[in-house]
């Protein structure tokens, strides 16, 4: 059965109450890592959901007894997915909380300015791991040497997006994107994959970041209808998207819509289902792309552990972050992607063995070959290979829910 | 133009006697150059502020434009596109800057901020040009353009778009805070000019009085208080009272 927990109306009354000691990165009980991400904002959800999948993993081996004897602590703040507070927040992060790494940030506006910092403070060899953005910046010069990746690339993804489109026939391809880095990255990876195969962009319209679920997208729809596009491609946040594919469907634009991983599918959906009885009609044409494979099957090991312990542990969101409503997900893709993080960054919190230093953490990471996260694909890093994952995968809705993608041409074949 | 007098019943004329005419012209002479003041330093005002304003944030835009060329060299050449768009979104957060776009050598849109897409003024426009033009784009309002080209063009363009409607509000808020400070000039003018004009009417009239008086009642016009002042109005009433036969002080 389904859990679901409302953590509405904590926020003021918590942050009131928490209190805010300065950290220590590693002492004899705890190593701390630091986080900055959306709690609030329209792409809360995103943030949230990273954060409970984590957690699950990570409260799991602190109630088997932590790294060493060390439990593993998240020092987490909001930046609401904007960039400003993000540098910030990292700022205090590294500064002030001194934490042992950087973990689970969301988003590339935020995520491209902070590589800077990371830059800057070298010194303090402080690593960004596994951040929940597959955009280039962090993977290459001059800053891809600070940071660590597990998720696949936006460029994979959009590849993989486009190759698969102009399989069934349907070369013009549009592309609907967040008026800022993660828009382009994404625009970029869509616009290379079309120039592999003599194609260019068919159309493209952009929204700003932040923007509702209750927002009009009609004028962006219009824009791409009158390119008369084979399939449009989303970079965005769900809101954004919820609302684009809501009105391209109101419109007459009746073509596959994708969204990328980081859109938050089940979210997506909930927005989607909310409109009207019918909804199918708005998620029929719904395809994603996912860095990480279905929570629905249960045939593959990690899945399994991720539902158990997201069962058990049921993890909250920090009650001083949480200022507006939000009710969580049992399992989704995001979280699924924390656990498979928070895992990762587990064993090699171990590997750094009782005497754990910043200094040896990229070290340790490079001693990660060929390891089985549990989802059916080993995970290697070395100096030139700084990203874990390659693999994409492609989900539909069925059922009101997101399945895996099993023939394109079944599906989405141009008639 | 003069009110008539009143007098008492022995026929002693009591006045008074208002000098409208030359109120009325004091303050038509107030109003007039308070009037043309306020116009020419509106005037002058506007101009100033406009031909400085805009070449100030024109200056700003290319230096701007400048600063984003010369950055995007080594993003261009070696790094991500989302690197380049970071870059221009910090830009466009600085005051009076409404959008910014950089082109390749070819023309195709690199990076931008134009949301929900790029204007179709723009699109048709020759963007491998980098001079200074004025564009008025549907919906988004009037701007001045400045370019910048990316290592001599050779690797692109950088395009800032400067809104011209802050200039307006600019201006219009210089204007603003001018014509308060006349106004409040003026009120305090025209209450000094009628303080003065009175003060300057008030032994004319007495003057006035004292000769309708003489006029009527030759030497036996009772004595008034304007034969003792020792201005021009004190000295008038005594040579009246002179010409009338009446004693010498």
């Amino acid at each position: 059965m389904i859990t679901r927990r409302s953590f509405a109306g904590y926020g003021l009354f918590g942050a009131l109450l928490a209190p805010r000691a300065r950290g220590v990165p590693v002492s004899d009980s705890e190593i701390l890592l630091g986080t900055s991400a959306a709690f609030s904002g329209p792409s809360r959800g995103l943030g949230i959901e990273l954060y409970r999948g984590a957690q699950a993993c990570f409260e799991e081996v602190n109630r088997q007894g932590g790294v060493f004897g060390r439990k593993i602590r998240l020092r987490t703040y909001d930046d609401g997915y904007q960039p400003d507070p993000s540098v910030k927040n990292t700022m205090t992060l590294m500064l002030e909380d001194d934490v042992f790494g950087l973990f689970g940030y969301v988003g590339t506006p935020t995520v491209t300015r902070v590589l800077p910092l990371l830059k800057k403070f070298q010194d303090r060899s402080i690593l960004l791991f596994f951040p929940f953005t597959g955009a280039q910046p962090q993977r290459e010069p001059p800053y891809g040497e600070f940071a660590f990746n597990l998720r696949a690339s936006y460029r994979q993804e959009t590849g993989g997006l486009v190759d698969n489109f102009v399989r069934v026939g349907r070369r013009r391809i549009a592309v609907f994107y967040q008026a800022d880095a993660y828009g382009r990255s994404g625009w970029a990876g869509v616009r290379a994959a079309l120039a592999r195969h003599g194609e260019r962009l068919a159309g493209e319209a952009t929204y700003r970041r932040g923007t509702k679920f209750t927002s009009t997208m009609r004028r962006q729809v219009e824009i791409l209808k009158a390119e008369n596009p084979d399939a449009v491609i989303c970079i965005g946040a769900y809101a954004a998207c919820a609302a684009f594919a809501r009105d391209a469907v109101d419109l007459g634009l009746t073509v596959p819509i994708a969204n990328l991983s980081f859109v938050g599918s089940e979210n997506l959906l909930k927005l989607l289902a909310g409109v009207r009885e019918d909804s199918s009609r708005y998620t029929d044409l719904l395809v994603n792309s996912q860095v990480v494979p279905s929570y629905e099957e249960t045939s593959i090991p990690a899945v399994r552990e991720y539902r158990e312990l997201m069962q058990r542990h049921d993890p909250s969101p920090p009650e001083e972050l949480v200022t507006e409503s939000y009710t969580a997900f049992a399992q989704s893709f995001v979280s699924l992607e924390g656990f498979l993080n928070a895992k990762l960054m587990t064993e090699v919190l171990r590997r750094l063995g009782p005497e754990p230093s910043r200094e040896a953490l990229e070290a340790a990471m490079f001693t990660v070959q060929d390891f089985d996260l549990g989802i059916g694909e080993s995970v290697s890093f070395s100096s030139e290979r700084r990203q874990g994952l390659q693999r994409v995968y492609y989900t539909v809705v069925r059922d009101n829910r997101f399945v895996t993608l099993t023939d394109w041409h079944e599906r989405f074949a141009k008639t | 133009m003069t009110e008539q007098p009143k007098a008492d019943e022995a026929g002693v004329i009591l006045g008074p006697f208002r000098i409208r005419r030359l109120f009325q012209k004091t303050l038509f002479g107030v109003f007039g150059l308070f009037g043309f003041i306020g116009v020419a330093t509106a005037s002058l005002a506007v101009y100033t502020v406009d031909t400085q304003l805009t070449q100030e944030y024109v200056s700003n835009s290319r230096d701007i434009a400048k600063t984003i060329a010369d950055s995007s060299v080594d993003i261009l050449l070696n790094r991500d596109l989302a690197a380049l768009q970071s870059l221009v979104d910090q830009f466009v957060e600085i005051q009076g800057i409404r959008y910014i776009y950089i082109t390749d050598e070819t023309g195709e849109f690199l990076a931008h901020t134009f949301v929900p897409g790029i204007p179709e003024e723009i699109l048709a426009s020759d963007t491998t040009d980098t001079a200074t033009v004025e564009r008025s784009l549907p919906g988004m309002g009037d701007f001045v353009e400045v370019g910048s080209p990316i290592l001599a063009g050779f690797a692109g363009n950088v395009h800032v778009g400067m809104d011209t409607g802050l200039i307006a509000l600019k201006i219009q808020r210089a204007i603003g805070q001018q014509i308060y400070l006349i106004c409040a000039v003026f009120v305090v003018g025209v209450f000094a000019a009628l303080w003065f004009v009175n003060l300057a009417a008030r032994p004319i009239g007495e003057l006035l009085t004292y000769a309708a008086n003489l006029v009527q009642r030759g030497a036996d016009a009772p004595e008034a208080r304007v034969l003792e002042r020792q201005d021009e109005a004190g000295q008038l009433a005594r040579l009246f009272r002179l010409v009338a036969g009446g004693r010498r002080d």
